[in-house]
């Protein structure tokens, strides 16, 4: 696998603007004479289509939802980070980029991530334009805060709606295109093959999951927007729905998968109540502003929290970590309370859960302060587990959120399949080892508004594509291959269904692979996959047809693909003998149990290349340099 | 928190496709957790139905969060059922008792013709939306974020109109099947912003019209849409889309 | 001369809403006016048969009482044709229907209390417009309200009106857009108490079948009280 990220030469501040101006143009004319496929209609999708469209190309976006204004950016909370100084704390562009770069623990492009905080400020000011309703202050101007840990008020945002408002906002842009003409939408579509020819990705084949049929759409580039792969967990805080499928389909096509091992853990979720438990519920991270986290001191203490005395509690980040105290890392908190849990000290009906305790904020600053700035998060809580913050410590735990890896792209967000891109979540992604908060919902909107629509120009003008048809033999042979895929689902006669195997999966992928790992528990992961996938074959059960809406087919073919993945993701933990952001592994930690990186062993993205059915994928590296950002040692202590 | 599992009766619709005759027909699920929510009862019975080689229930759902509109069921004659300002994805089944039957029914309503059992389809919502519920801006041509101020409190009640999370609660629940207060809230959420006002007579006359062409009902300001509305979005939204689109039609040259 | 602004008023959901928000808003003007009249019958014969010769002495009278008919008549088509949309788009086979607290009695039953009051319309005008004026508009007003049978018609139209504007008044406004934080709440209750004094009507004919009018000239300090309650 040839993997050239193509970073342009020259000084840091200057290489995006030297790029663009160097990249050849598509006449505006010509524009519409390009069909582009856009998969999945998040920010990144969705904010793409309606910025090609604005410059004419013709648009086709696919969407497994009913609208796309269901996708999952929708449920992001916090907010969008854009290095504005408006509040003249000092921030600027080098310092989002040294913070982002820091953050990801170093594992991530330093261009790109230098471009990513170049075109974030622009991103502000076209959601502003688009109608996007941002707290404001008295004086009408845009309202910051800090979030996530960060030292500046550079996160903007619409109370805890940010995501919803961004991507109604993209949304909203890409159906003025859709009346425009220049989009077409194709709901409740679910892409299955990714289709090559001459070496290019040419087209798609959908499933349309109303009627069941399978369509073939050809265009000149494929655009994969299709969110991260956290469910491979089975709980996760993404929605029912989120998969891999899509990427993993380009992966088997030649695509390289990179650093799929990092996964990020959010410390303050609901945690789950039984075995039907489907999702789990992020409640935002601001409440560790006030809340203190703790465990009872001694191992299966049963009592309610209210009767534990205060010297019988121990509040284990306040006592590891006495400058951070209960503000530290999303990875730190979270893995500090599955060691609690881990020693029996957790907490709840299924130990699975550690103490946020709000009763001495309550104290200093009164009910009704708490009630006005986490009112809603109580509510929701209330909602979920039927028991008063107010009253009693809530519960939480951590819970997969978000994913880092993703499909490998260059400076181009192109893939090593040249004519395929992959976008927001969906790629390998400037966040490194660990996404920084209020920067998923940043990186989305900079690859959509303000990157692809001159790198895509930059391929459709710089190669000479070929007429194809979508009655192509490549085409008639991916649509037989998808139609084979599902004949296989619907032919098995077992006992088991689809999410049963998912949870069964997931269940393996957070004792083995989730929040900490090590060598032994990674190959028992390796051992129960394979047996995972066997059994699949053997005892799945799905019933209905293949020509009908059929939502057990639907999570059985995505619940496959799961399968598939979770052993690249495993291999990729098992071969990172580091520790780095959101991938832990026991073996790489400092005396006090701290997660050590080794710079000279992996200072690397990891992308993996697929050899075929059954053989062992192929890991090739690209080497990253630091020329601006001189890795050091996070510290929180 | 409680292990006292308990079983009800659900009366689900089950219909096998688009224009199909549908019938109500009724299941028993055992081992009932009051910590479940609603869907997941759906997701136990629909696990149990694979496996014994009969259909599942179809049903739209996702972040179940609440926040991302897909779901949208009609329990108990409640639309959404039946807590207050929330969806069904976030209704809890510690709201029920032993033995209990459950009426489970679609969004009934035409312009959201029903896919499969409990599955609509309210595409229409989204040609509404396409008619005219943006901001003429292209990417690139917008001015500094803070070069045009806006007042905190219209900011504040463009959000309140822009949480809308176009479910068809609103819809479902109005006698006349009416989809104004989707509609008023998107006219509402940019005309009460400086950046959406230039267009803002366009877009209210554009939005209406295609509202009606979908065949949505008359607004008869009965306020049920409010009442169910998920994210309380308010019915001064219909007032102020009146007002856009008279306005609109007598004093714009339109 | 582009008439697609009055066209969007007939045929667009809005359009017609405007119509039926500003022809009400006329006939609620209207009725007020009317029950002021009605109130002049408790005055005396010499006042009531004044204001309606004064009424008459207008050239234009003719012209204001087409007018008149043609705001009914543009309210009754236009509810006819938004009715028949609704009941047309309108969700249907719901197996269990629960109103959420939004629908009051008077916003549910608009459809039944405009029958009513059209059918109590044409008796009225029948009965009165119509009728034999040659004893006295006061004498034949006085004379229909000792009659059991029509005050009971007359009190029940009233209490039909009464629950028709109980909803109508506050939602012309919302329809004609005017909705406002500050002045909702006194729109609503404004719209209350123009239903409720619809009730007067019922009043004022209950008061002369029970021939309070008589005891009137005996006993002043009484009717005072009456008049309060």
């Amino acid at each position: 696998m040839k993997l050239d990220a193509k970073i342009p030469s020259g000084p840091i501040e200057k290489k995006w603007d030297k790029y663009r101006f160097d990249l050849k143009l598509v006449n505006p004319n010509n524009k519409r004479k390009f069909d582009i496929i856009v998969v999945g209609s998040g920010l990144a999708g969705a904010s793409a289509a309606a910025s090609l469209g604005e410059l004419g190309y013709n648009v086709k976006v696919f969407t497994m939802h009913d609208s796309p204004r269901r996708a999952h950016s929708i449920a992001a909370q916090g907010g969008i980070n854009a290095a504005k100084n408006y509040p003249n704390d000092g921030d600027s562009v080098w310092r989002l980029f040294h913070d982002t770069v820091k953050g990801g623990d170093y594992r991530a492009r330093e261009a790109n991530v230098y471009r990513l905080a170049q075109v974030a400020n622009g991103i502000i000011d076209h959601c502003a334009a688009l109608g996007v309703p941002f707290a404001r202050e008295y004086g009408g101007l845009l309202a910051n805060r800090s979030f996530g840990g960060a030292q500046l008020m550079r996160t903007f945002y619409a109370r805890g709606q940010t995501g919803q408002q961004l991507l109604l906002g993209a949304y909203s842009a890409m159906m003025r295109q859709v009346a425009a003409g220049t989009v077409k939408l194709y709901p409740r579509r679910e892409m299955t093959e990714l289709v090559m020819k001459n070496g290019r990705a040419r087209g798609i084949i959908a499933r349309d999951l109303v009627t069941g049929k399978l369509e073939t759409h050809a265009g000149h580039a494929v655009l994969l927007c299709t969110g991260g792969y956290a469910n491979v967990f089975y709980l996760s805080t993404n929605a029912a729905t989120c998969n891999v499928s899509a990427a993993w389909t380009a992966y088997k096509k030649g695509a390289g998968f990179a650093n799929p091992c990092f996964t990020q853990i959010h410390p303050t979720c609901i945690p789950r109540s039984g075995d039907h438990q489907s999702k789990l519920t992020l409640m935002s991270e601001s409440l560790r502003n006030d809340g203190r986290i703790w465990v009872p001191g001694k191992k299966g203490d049963k009592r309610a929290p209210g009767a534990i005395p205060e010297e019988e509690r121990d509040y284990f980040l306040e006592r590891r970590y006495p400058a951070f105290g209960n503000l530290v890392p999303r990875d730190i908190a979270s893995r500090a309370a599955k060691t609690e849990v881990d020693a029996g000290r957790g907490v709840g009906p299924t130990g699975q859960s550690v103490y946020l305790d709000f009763r001495d904020s309550i104290a200093r600053k009164g009910e009704d302060k708490i009630r006005g700035e986490y009112g809603n998060l109580f509510d929701m809580y209330y909602q979920i587990t039927d028991e008063n913050g107010y009253k009693a410590p809530m519960r939480i735990y951590p819970a997969p959120h978000y994913t880092m890896g993703g499909l490998w792209v260059d400076y181009d967000l192109m893939t090593n399949v040249p004519g395929l891109f992959a976008m927001g979540e969906a790629n390998f992604s400037d966040h490194g080892a660990n996404r920084l908060g209020a920067s998923a919902l940043m990186q989305g909107l900079a690859d959509g508004f303000f990157i692809i629509p001159y790198t895509l120009g930059g391929y459709l003008a710089g190669n000479k594509l070929e007429d194809v048809a979508d009655s192509d033999p490549e085409f008639r042979q991916a649509a037989g291959e998808a139609e084979q895929k599902f004949k296989l689902l619907l032919s098995a006669r077992g006992r088991k269904t689809p999410s049963e195997f998912h949870r069964q999966l997931g269940g393996v992928m957070w004792s083995e692979c989730g929040m900490a790992r090590n060598e032994a528990s990674l190959k028992r992961a390796l051992v129960k996959i394979p047996g995972i996938r066997e059994e699949f074959r053997e005892n799945l059960v799905v019933g209905g047809g293949a020509e009908e809406l059929n939502q057990t087919l639907e999570r059985a073919g995505k619940v496959a693909d799961f399968i598939d993945f979770a052993e690249l993701l495993v291999r990729d933990a098992l071969e990172r003998r580091e520790s780095c952001g959101g991938h832990f592994r026991e073996e790489s930690c400092t005396a006090e149990g701290e997660a050590r990186r080794d710079d000279a062993g992996f200072s690397h993205a990891a992308v993996w290349e697929h050899a075929g059915e059954g053989k062992a994928p192929l890991l090739n590296k690209e080497a990253l340099e630091f020329e601006h950002i001189k890795p050091s040692e996070r510290s929180y202590k | 928190m409680s292990d006292n599992k308990f079983s009800v009766t659900v009366r689900v619709w089950r219909q096998a496709g688009p224009g199909g005759k549908g019938r109500m027909e009724s299941y028993k699920v055992p081992d009932v957790s009051p910590d479940m929510s609603f869907l997941e009862m759906l997701d136990v019975l629909n696990e149990d139905l694979v496996r014994r080689d009969e259909s599942p229930i179809a049903f739209d759902s996702d972040c179940r969060e609440g926040i991302c509109g897909c779901c949208g069921l009609v329990v108990n004659g409640d639309v959404h059922g039946p807590d207050e300002h929330s969806t069904v994805c976030q209704l809890h089944m510690r709201r029920f008792r032993d033995g209990d039957v459950i009426t489970v029914e679609p969004w009934r309503v035409k312009s959201f013709p029903v896919l499969k059992d409990l599955v609509a389809d309210r595409s229409s919502l989204d040609r509404i939306m396409a008619a005219g519920g943006y901001i003429s801006v292209n990417t690139g041509a917008a001015p500094d974020a803070n070069a045009i101020p806006v007042d905190k409190d219209d900011a504040e009640e463009a959000m309140d109109a822009a949480a809308c999370i176009g479910c068809g609660a609103c819809v479902a629940a109005c006698p006349n099947g009416s989809a104004m207060l989707f509609t008023g809230a998107k006219i509402s959420q940019l005309a009460l912003l400086p950046q959406g006002k230039p267009e803002k007579a366009r877009r209210a006359l554009a939005m209406v019209e295609a509202m009606d062409a979908e065949g949505f009902g008359n607004c008869a300001n009965e306020y049920e849409c409010e009442a169910v509305c998920p994210k309380d979005v308010k019915v001064a939204n219909i007032a102020r889309m009146n007002r856009e689109f008279l306005l609109g039609n007598f004093l714009s040259k339109r | 001369m582009d008439l697609g602004f009055v066209k969007r008023v007939i045929f667009t959901s809005i359009g017609r809403k405007f119509v039926m928000a500003v022809t009400g808003l006329a006939l609620g003007a209207f009725i007020i006016v009317h029950l002021g009249a009605n109130l002049l019958l408790m005055k005396g014969e010499e006042s009531y048969n004044g204001y309606v010769a004064l009424l008459l002495a207008n050239p234009l009278i003719l012209y204001a009482e087409l007018g008149l008919a043609a705001i009914f008549l543009l309210h009754i088509a236009t509810a006819v044709w938004v009715r028949w949309e609704d009941w047309r788009n309108a969700p249907s086979g719901y197996e269990e229907r629960r109103w959420q607290g939004g629908r009051t009695l008077g916003s549910a039953t608009m459809l039944y209390t405009a029958i009513a009051i059209l059918a109590f319309l044409v008796y009225h005008i029948v009965d009165f417009r119509f009728g034999d004026h040659s004893v006295g508009f006061y004498q034949m007003v006085t004379a229909a309200f000792r009659d059991p049978v029509f005050v009971g018609i007359y009190v029940a139209g009233s209490l039909a009106l009464a629950l028709h504007l109980s909803h109508g008044m506050q939602s012309s406004f919302q329809t004609l857009g005017v909705n406002h934080p500050k002045y909702t709440p006194f729109i609503k209750f404004g719209g209350l108490l123009v239903a409720l004094s619809m009730i007067g009507f019922a009043l004022i004919s209950v008061y002369f079948l029970l021939e309070l009018d008589h005891r009137k000239a005996e006993h002043h300090y009484q009717v005072a009280a009456t008049e309060a309650r």
